[in-house]
């Protein structure tokens, strides 16, 4: 037996050593020992190590997962990524090495020790066992679960509830990928004006009651009436699911959570890098690419606007440390827009916009920008990519070319005789000519400034429309609504236009949560624009880029095995074309009866309200995965009672790792592996410049129950439940050669593995494994049950030719490039640039319509305010004085890191409403006084079960760093679910944890829209649910205590009353 | 089990010159003990930023400069800290970093963040101060220990014995930064429903909070009851993650600081970074008037 | 001895009741001490030390006051006080117990409390406080043996001797507890991180305060457990009531010493900390427990009051009391944040207590082991008043 240190000091002490020798002696002998032994440290050992991807928010930042007894218990950064070391090791680096450098973190990925060991976490499948809400399971075994909810039936008869609920069965009626895809075709065709219904219903008479309608045969099969609904899931696990609802249910309605989180950034984008692209012999505007990001390596200025580097974003690890080291080195100077003093703020120039005010701040920066030509004039002109070409740009605009106002579509060289009907035109020296943007050979530089008559047709130039739409307004008022002085506008436009192209605006949240945000996020691209900086070092960029997973060595689009083809009206009428188009519109005309959204589409809050008003068809099972509406949507607690009725949603299910404010209310809640025990993949955002792909792969042994699917063993998951409910109903592309002949999918890493070889074998491969790094791979997943390692399954999934290569990105967490390829040779660029056309004029939104107020949308930003469907501005009565603003903690991780004790809870146990002393002065309100938050649509509580009611109240915290007239609330409070609320199982009391419970969740308290009267305001074009705006009022329920110099004084009172007799 | 141990001192040697290579690349290792005056001698590090192809992380920069010192005698080791206040951007991973890597239960704490507020509105500004043990030069919280349990190496640290801790808190009251906290015994899982697994986790749950540390490069496993078990009933305190130095690596508050803002090295080595970096006219010390020394040093 | 050693029979079931009541609630906080450690105290780790560590140098004080009143008997030969002077080392015993009691159960390693004697670091003012204690409680007890021995002195040579042993133990004596209870002012004063105990003028308050309180003490005992209500008794009742008086108001001249010179311009951190003392959320504890009924009553009973029963009661408040005095000595100097903001950067959310609060107020546990080390020390107390030959016809006389 080896003695250590401590046993020969212990020994020392116990037999009396120590008073002889005295504690000097003992320090001596310490010390003695100290030296040379380098002591137990299990974790710098690559055997302990397995790296995976975080998902304690959504940057998903690389990680090196520490194992120690089988358990995960610390977790770091990857150290092969550049997200977690900038440059990162080189990708041969050999694991034993990269074993001992941990990468950096931010505080909530450190704390996801307690995300994945937590008490409340769900092991067993749950179904209620009283009304929904009521808190009262049992656990039935899996294989029962997915029984009972693929046929349905009378399920909870034991509970005295007669009704008869739908399975699965009931939803997947059509079946046939042939029917489908000619039906999907034919409705394709009566939506173009091709067909009539009638013509439609006498072609499929024999199918006719496949469809949920058919007199509206536009709005799908049966099918359909499956609604999967995600949170905030992945990648990889999207397309997982989406291949079970697309082509194995043939239901259209998938979706995920993109418009509670920032859609109007993500369509802004989309529509400033949308491409004019030929499918099937016709020119449409596809989509481009959803975010863009300053190259905060290359620049000498950046506005952080509504959002930071250091607390959200995407985020901290990748971000911060470019930025603190280029901004304490003097190369970077940047400005932080935002109503708080955010912790980037805190090192930055403070713009305090007042919340909401962004949109006029963004035009009257235009508006001085263009009234003082301090905008890049020869960029604009580039009006084809042979122009941007000769004029040393990557990139190009739609800035010259020409718009007919009266309609508000670019005028097309045909309709001037100068070219096709697919280019457009720009003036080049009064002349009109033909634009094709992608011409190589023809550079057009066009006249920037046009209004003018052509051949009987009005046109501007596209730029021309922006400045007179910018114009429309002058400074004062611009600066009156942002609620900032003139001179702040103008030094901030003047800073942002004196370093050339080194210079960008990256923003997110903070100034698009309003109805107005699709084009507030456009004004702030345009900005952009406006100096030309695409693509240039310093200047806005579009990222490295991932690694294409989808396709390559196996083309998982395309492997699937009989696929459904999926058609329809979404049911929240997402993406599905223009009202105008569809057989209700012959049938309801304007206004429409719930608006549709034919430019965006993850419309998350419209779901459970479009399913309870069975507009535009009734559903008949809801799918809840990761996500939480009622906690986390903006008035989105107006769903529970929606949720609560069988009427409106026949059959709910949930996958969850704990139970949840939304899946509370779940008919069968299934357990799901957490991001450290699954599968998953996704790529960074542009604020990393180098091409990669980051790998989540099982670190932690599975907590969810074990079971048997059709002979394989594997833990209960979303990917498991679906595998299970598709062999059931026989869905196509699971099974035996659900992929492709002798490619069987039977378990999850049939599928993923496939996407990891894909990545591994791209051009060139990454090197194979050695014989080392194999034998590495088993030791570090000998803590994994076989029904989650099993080396031969493994290597059966992915083919022997590849394995090798599979292995080495599984050892490193990913693939990434190295970090010295972000910039192009020329220095002046990045090497992954853009190089296409940027709209400063989205055609799509100025042709487009409202399709409730039946008013033609803009095609460059437009000031307006606050607003509701009914296109009436929403004003509030005076007594409800403060602006209310959310954001985020660094330490919190949307809904679901109230779990993490070490993080969330110690850095902040409960969240604040922040005010300035000035309101607090007028309002009497001081430090720790609890208020209620009361709005005109909220009287400051709700009932989350029966005669259980959750108040909006706080604890009021005074602060200088914060805009006067405001109020900021943060999220990751105020939970009565999570682990907070009691719950009863198999009649057995679980009481929730009460430090779950603390602080407040600001949510319920925004406003309502009035046409709608169930949802949260939202952003017509986006779909944007609007967490700003909302005015309100603080009523004081609680007294609080002046001072707070001696900390938390919870019980001071208990004590005191002790004292005091 | 000798195999084993002898098997891994083999990797971990393989490790380090592997990495040593890496990170040097082909640069020559200095010869020492040179009888004449050196004919090329050290310049002091220029006082900005000069431009350099080469960039590395620092954390890269930092690894090469521990494993340089981790060659020489203990005591001519001197581990010192850098923190840049500037480049702090208050974000508490260094906190629950080190929370996480010591497994430090609730009430204990080794690197809080202050956070505070400074001016009035619109000029305000937040300030933010990471605070570890300084490991005083001179540390008051030595000679007050009753039983000798805590003392100063020769590498600087100022270890704690958790086996000779009694538990009396004076040092905790004569540290003047408040470094020194209590194990209380408590879990953070205390408050959460507890039982057996069944349809949720109570059991495994918890489990990680079962797990041994290693401060100290010993196994510590925590554990409550009429005798605890140390470092339960001790008190407690930053130990520069000696346990990860000593290995090779750097300290976790260092290691996971998104700011960059954490710097660790040898104080006793020109060449080491934070001895380039302390020697500017922006590094102060806390509570400089009361002797301490400390060899945590802020830069603002 | 004499026969009637406690007060009567309705008052001596009361009294029963009461200690019983005390011994069950304390013994339950004391076996939940022994279960669950630390688990249920209030104090933090910023707060490191509380309720029973300000009841330990109470305790102590009241050990050390009682034996310097020893001494003046067996030391500089005070006769007025020689009737209980038995008594007086006896309760420094007693009350010396109880201190040691009350700090070990403070220790978070009580099993390991040997340590001290087999690893001492004499750098350590604890370290000598344990040696020293170590000493004075053997010196205690040969003290006391020797007073009984001369009690039962056959001839006057032999008691002579005694006299003379005792004279020189109690020599001895005088400077070891004027060096530990200074020594534990001075285990406060060396301090340089807290201000408020950093001062020279600790060792001395601590001094002072001991006597104080340790006089006050045997002035209560004497007062209201005195066998036998002779003049005798009613003498020894006054001229005790005369140096407590006396102590009462040499203590708060210190008092005032140490408040007026940090406040004089109300600047720095120790003026802040006085004033959390004086006027913070706890100034009741300094202006109505301390000042009023410790200072102000108790003076005005000894100066007008008729009898050794006012004085009795002056004593009384002044022990009682005195808690405060060390409550507000321990838990200021501890409540202030070395750096600003630190309550704030990183807390402990789980319940019931906040480990990393500034903000002290000992738990219904505190109290309860409290309460439970003073049962224990009363039944010693009962025994040895019962069963030892403290108070003999000698003294009653
Ligand atoms: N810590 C943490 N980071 C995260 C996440 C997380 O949960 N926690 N989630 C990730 C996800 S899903 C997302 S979408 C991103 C979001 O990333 P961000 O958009 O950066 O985060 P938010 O905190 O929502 O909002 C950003 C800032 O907008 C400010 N703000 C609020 N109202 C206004 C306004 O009217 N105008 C302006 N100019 N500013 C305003 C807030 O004060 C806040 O500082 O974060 C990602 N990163
Ligand atoms: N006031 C305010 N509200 C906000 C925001 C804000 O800044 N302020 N931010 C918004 C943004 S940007 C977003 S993206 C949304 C995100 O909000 P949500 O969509 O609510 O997303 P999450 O918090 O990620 O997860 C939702 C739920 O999924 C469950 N869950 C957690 N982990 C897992 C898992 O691994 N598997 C499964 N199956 N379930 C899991 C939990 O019940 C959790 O509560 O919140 C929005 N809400
Ligand atoms: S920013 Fe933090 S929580 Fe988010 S993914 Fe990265 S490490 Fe995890
Ligand atoms: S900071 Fe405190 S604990 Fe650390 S060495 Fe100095 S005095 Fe000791
Ligand atoms: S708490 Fe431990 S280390 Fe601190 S002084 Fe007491 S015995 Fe020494
Ligand atoms: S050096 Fe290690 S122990 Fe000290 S604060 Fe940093 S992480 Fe914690
Ligand atoms: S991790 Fe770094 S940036 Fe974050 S608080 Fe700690 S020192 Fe500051
Ligand atoms: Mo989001």
């Amino acid at each position: 037996m080896k003695l250590s240190r401590r046993d020969v000091l212990k020994a020392g002490a116990a037999t009396g050593a120590g008073a002889l020798l005295g504690s000097e002696g003992l320090r001596l002998m310490s010390q003695a020992m100290a030296q040379g032994e380098g002591g137990v440290y299990p974790l710098a050992e690559p055997e302990n190590v397995i790296y995976g991807l975080c998902l304690q928010c959504h940057t998903e930042c690389t990680l090196k997962i520490k194992i120690q007894d089988g358990v995960v218990t610390k977790i770091d950064g990857n150290p092969y990524s550049p997200g977690n070391l900038q440059p990162q090791l080189d990708y041969t680096t050999p694991p034993e090495v990269a074993a001992k450098v941990d990468g950096s973190i931010c505080p909530k990925g450190q704390a996801g020790v307690q995300t994945q060991y937590d008490p409340y976490r769900i092991r067993k499948v749950l179904k209620r066992a009283g009304p929904r809400g009521s808190g009262k399971w049992k656990t039935i075994p899996f294989e029962q679960a997915i029984e009972e909810i693929v046929n349905g039936g009378k399920l909870f008869a034991e509970i005295g509830d007669d009704r008869v609920y739908p399975g699965f069965k009931d939803v997947f009626k059509l079946r046939d990928a042939k029917l489908a895809k000619e039906m999907a075709a034919d409705v394709a065709a009566i939506r173009a004006g091709a067909m009539t219904v009638e013509e439609f219903k006498q072609k499929h008479k024999d199918h006719l009651d496949l469809l949920i309608d058919p007199d509206h045969p536009d709005l799908g099969p049966k099918n359909n009436q499956f609604v999967f609904m995600a949170g905030r899931i992945e990648h990889g696990r999207k397309e997982y699911a989406k291949r079970f609802t697309f082509g194995g249910l043939g239901s259209i309605n998938w979706y995920a959570h993109t418009t509670i989180c920032e859609q109007a950034h993500h369509i802004a984008f989309k529509y400033a890098t949308a491409q004019w692209v030929e499918k099937l012999g016709k020119y449409h505007w596809k989509k481009g690419k959803d975010h863009m990001k300053p190259d905060f390596e290359g620049a000498e200025f950046v506005i952080f606007w509504g959002t930071g580097f250091a607390e959200a974003n995407f985020g901290p690890p990748p971000m911060t440390p470019q930025i603190t080291q280029a901004a304490t080195d003097g190369k970077l100077k940047f400005a932080v827009v935002d109503p708080r003093l955010s912790k980037s703020a805190a090192h930055g120039w403070w713009i305090p916009v007042k919340p909401g005010g962004d949109l006029a701040l963004a035009l009257g920066m235009i508006r001085w920008i263009i009234e003082n030509k301090r905008y890049d004039a020869a960029f604009l002109k580039n009006a084809n990519k042979a122009a941007a070409t000769a004029g040393g740009e990557k990139s190009w605009t739609n800035a010259t070319w020409l718009v007919n106002p009266k309609t508000g579509r670019f005028i097309r060289a045909s309709e001037l005789g100068v070219g096709n009907e697919n280019q457009f035109v720009a003036l080049v020296q009064g002349r009109p000519v033909a634009v094709d943007p992608y011409d190589t050979e023809n550079p057009v530089v066009g006249d920037l400034e046009v209004d003018t008559k052509l051949g009987g047709l009005p046109a501007k130039s596209a730029f021309k429309v922006l400045k007179d739409e910018v114009f429309k307004h002058d400074l004062d008022f611009y600066a009156h609504e942002a609620g900032l002085e003139k001179k702040t506008i103008v030094d901030l436009a003047r800073e942002f236009t004196s370093h050339g192209k080194r210079a960008a605006i990256d923003f997110y949240r903070g100034p698009i949560k309003f109805t107005y945000g699709y084009y507030a996020a456009q004004a702030i691209i345009h900005l952009n624009l406006l100096i030309g900086n695409v693509d240039h070092k310093g200047g806005l960029v579009p990222g490295g880029g991932k690694y294409n997973a989808m396709g390559g060595v196996f083309d998982l689009k395309k492997m699937h095995t009989g696929a459904l083809t999926p058609f329809g009206i979404k049911s929240n009428r997402e993406a599905s074309g223009p009202y105008e188009t569809s057989t209700l519109f012959k049938r309801d005309g304007y206004p429409a009866k719930r608006p549709w959204f034919p430019f965006t589409d993850d419309v998350y809050q419209e779901i459970i309200p479009s399913a309870a008003a069975g507009y535009p068809y009734p559903i008949k099972i809801l799918w809840l995965h990761k996500g939480t509406p009622v906690l986390s949507a903006p008035a989105g607690h107006l769903q529970i009672e929606m949720l609560k009725d069988p009427d409106k949603v026949p059959l709910f299910i949930a996958d969850d790792i704990v139970i949840g404010e939304t899946s509370m209310y779940a008919d069968y809640v299934f357990p799901d592996l957490t991001y450290l025990e699954r599968w998953a993949f996704e790529g960074f955002s542009p604020a990393i410049k180098v091409k990669n792909w980051k790998l989540r792969q099982p670190a932690a042994a599975p907590i969810p129950e074990i079971v048997e699917i059709d002979g394989e063993k594997m833990p209960i998951s979303m990917e498991s439940v679906m595998l299970a409910i598709a062999k059931k109903l026989g869905a196509p592309g699971y099974g035996k050669d659900g992929f492709a002949k002798g490619w069987d999918f039977d378990r999850p890493e049939d599928y993923y593995l496939k996407m990891v070889a894909n990545v591994a074998m791209q051009d060139p491969p990454v090197p194979p494994a050695s014989k080392a790094e194999l034998e590495l791979l088993r030791k570090a997943r000998r803590h994994l049950p076989r029904a989650v390692f099993d080396e031969a399954k493994w290597q059966k999934a992915v083919g022997g030719g590849v394995w090798r290569h599979v292995v080495t990105v599984l050892n490193r967490g990913g693939r990434f490039e190295a970090w010295d390829k972000a910039y192009a040779p020329d220095g002046e660029f990045v090497a992954h640039a853009w190089g296409k056309l940027m709209n400063l004029y989205a055609e799509p939104i100025g042709t487009g319509i409202h399709s409730v107020t039946a008013k033609r949308l803009f095609g460059v930003p437009h000031f307006e305010r606050l607003m509701g469907f009914d296109g009436k501005e929403i004003v509030f009565p005076p007594e409800y004085d403060l602006k209310l603003f959310t954001y985020k903690e660094v330490t919190g991780g949307q809904s679901r890191t109230v779990s993490n004790y070490a993080g969330q809870q110690a850095v902040l146990p409960e969240n604040f409403v922040y005010i300035n002393p000035l309101d607090a002065k007028r309002l009497g309100l001081k430090d720790g006084d609890i208020v209620r938050v009361v709005s005109p649509d909220f009287d400051g509580e709700f009932e989350v079960a029966p005669g259980k009611r959750q108040r909006v109240e706080g604890k009021v915290r005074v602060i200088q760093g914060i805009r006067p007239g405001s109020v900021a609330i943060s999220w990751h409070y105020g939970h009565w679910a999570y682990g907070a609320g009691d719950v009863e199982i198999n009649g057995q009391k679980i009481p929730g944890d009460p430090t779950r419970t603390r602080g407040v969740v600001p949510n319920p308290a925004m406003a309502v829209d009035p046409y709608l009267k169930d949802v949260s305001l939202t952003d017509p074009i986006a779909g944007d649910s609007a967490y700003g705006g909302t005015y309100v009022k603080l009523v004081k329920v609680g007294e609080g205590r002046a001072e707070v110099p001696f900390g938390d004084r919870k019980y001071r009172a208990m004590a005191e009353s002790l004292f005091s007799g | 089990m000798a195999n084993e141990d002898s098997r891994r001192a083999f990797l971990e040697k393989v490790a380090s010159t592997v990495f040593a290579g890496m990170v040097l690349g082909g640069a020559e290792v200095k010869a020492e003990g040179s009888a004449r005056a050196p004919d090329v001698v050290l310049t002091p590090p220029p006082p900005f930023k000069i431009s350099s192809e080469a960039q590395e992380d620092v954390l890269v920069r930092m690894q090469r400069d521990l494993e340089r010192a981790l060659k020489k005698p203990i005591e001519e080791r001197k581990w010192g800290m850098v923190i840049d206040t500037r480049k702090c951007v208050g974000c508490s991973s260094c906190t629950v970093g080190c929370v996480m890597e010591n497994k430090l239960p609730p009430g204990v704490v080794y690197r809080p963040v202050i956070d505070l507020e400074v001016g009035t509105y619109p000029n305000v500004d937040r300030r933010f101060l990471p605070r570890p043990c300084m490991q005083c030069e001179n540390p008051p919280c030595v000679p007050v220990c009753p039983v000798g349990a805590t003392w100063k190496r020769k590498d600087g640290i100022v270890e704690i014995d958790y086996d000779a801790c009694i538990g009396c808190r004076y040092c905790i009251t004569a540290c003047p930064y408040s470094a020194r906290t209590f194990d209380f015994g408590e879990n953070w899982t205390d408050d959460a429903a507890s039982g057996q697994d069944g349809a949720l986790a109570l059991e495994t749950g918890r489990a990680y909070e079962e797990l041994a540390n290693f401060e100290y490069g010993e196994v510590w496993k925590r554990h409550e009851g009429p005798i605890p078990q140390s470092p339960v009933g001790n008190a407690r305190k930053c130990t520069f993650c000696i346990h990860r130095v000593e290995k090779g690596m750097l300290p976790m508050c260092v290691t996971t600081c998104i700011g960059r803002a954490t710097f660790f090295g040898d104080l006793n080595d020109p060449e080491s970074l934070v001895s380039e970096l302390i020697a500017r006219n922006n590094a102060v010390r806390l509570k400089e008037e009361l002797g301490t020394e400390p060899k945590v040093y802020y830069l603002v | 001895m004499v026969e009637r050693k406690h007060p009567n029979g309705l008052l001596s079931v009361l009294g029963w009741i009461v200690w019983l009541a005390l011994f069950i609630w304390g013994g339950w906080g004391i076996l939940e001490r022994l279960l669950y450690g630390h688990r249920f105290a209030a104090y933090s780790s910023y707060v490191p030390w509380g309720h029973w560590v300000a009841a330990y140098i109470y305790f102590i004080g009241l050990s050390a006051g009682a034996f310097l009143l020893s001494s003046l008997v067996y030391v500089f030969g005070v006769r007025q006080l020689e009737r209980i002077a038995k008594l007086s080392l006896f309760t420094a015993i007693v009350t010396l117990i109880m201190a040691l009691m009350q700090i070990w159960f403070d220790l978070g390693h009580l099993e390991r409390f040997y340590f001290v004697y087999l690893r001492p670091n004499f750098h350590s003012m604890m370290a000598w406080m344990v040696w020293l204690y170590t000493a004075y409680f053997l010196l205690l007890v040969f003290e006391l043996y020797y007073a009984f021995k001369k009690d039962g002195a056959k001839d006057p040579a032999e008691l002579a001797r005694y006299k003379k042993i005792l004279a020189w133990l109690g020599g001895i004596g005088i400077p070891l507890a004027v060096a530990f209870h200074g020594g534990v002012g001075a285990l406060f004063a060396t301090v340089i991180a807290r201000d408020l105990w950093h001062t020279p003028i600790y060792p001395i308050l601590f001094l002072t305060g001991a006597l104080l309180s340790g006089g006050a003490l045997m002035t209560m005992v004497v007062a209201y457990f005195w066998p036998a209500r002779g003049e005798a008794w009613r003498e020894t009742v006054t001229y005790l009531g005369k140096v407590v008086l006396a102590l009462v108001a040499f203590d708060f001249l210190l008092e005032w010493a140490e408040y007026s010179i940090p406040m004089w311009y109300g600047v720095g951190a120790e003026y802040q900390k006085l004033m959390y003392v004086l006027f913070g959320p706890y100034w009741w504890n300094f202006w109505i427990i301390h000042f009023l009924f410790g200072v102000l009553v108790p003076v005005a009973l000894l100066v007008w009051g008729r009898g050794p029963g006012a004085v009795g009661l002056a004593s009384l408040l002044v022990v009682v009391t005195f808690f405060a005095v060390r409550l507000n000595l321990v838990i200021p100097g501890l409540v202030f944040p070395e750096l600003r903001g630190l309550e704030h950067s990183y807390t402990d959310p789980t319940l019931p207590f906040n480990r990393l609060s500034f903000d002290y107020v000992p738990s219904l546990f505190e109290w309860q082991v409290f309460f439970g080390v003073i049962a224990v020390g009363i039944a010693l107390f009962y025994l040895g008043y019962r069963y030892l030959p403290l108070v003999t016809q000698k003294e009653v006389a």
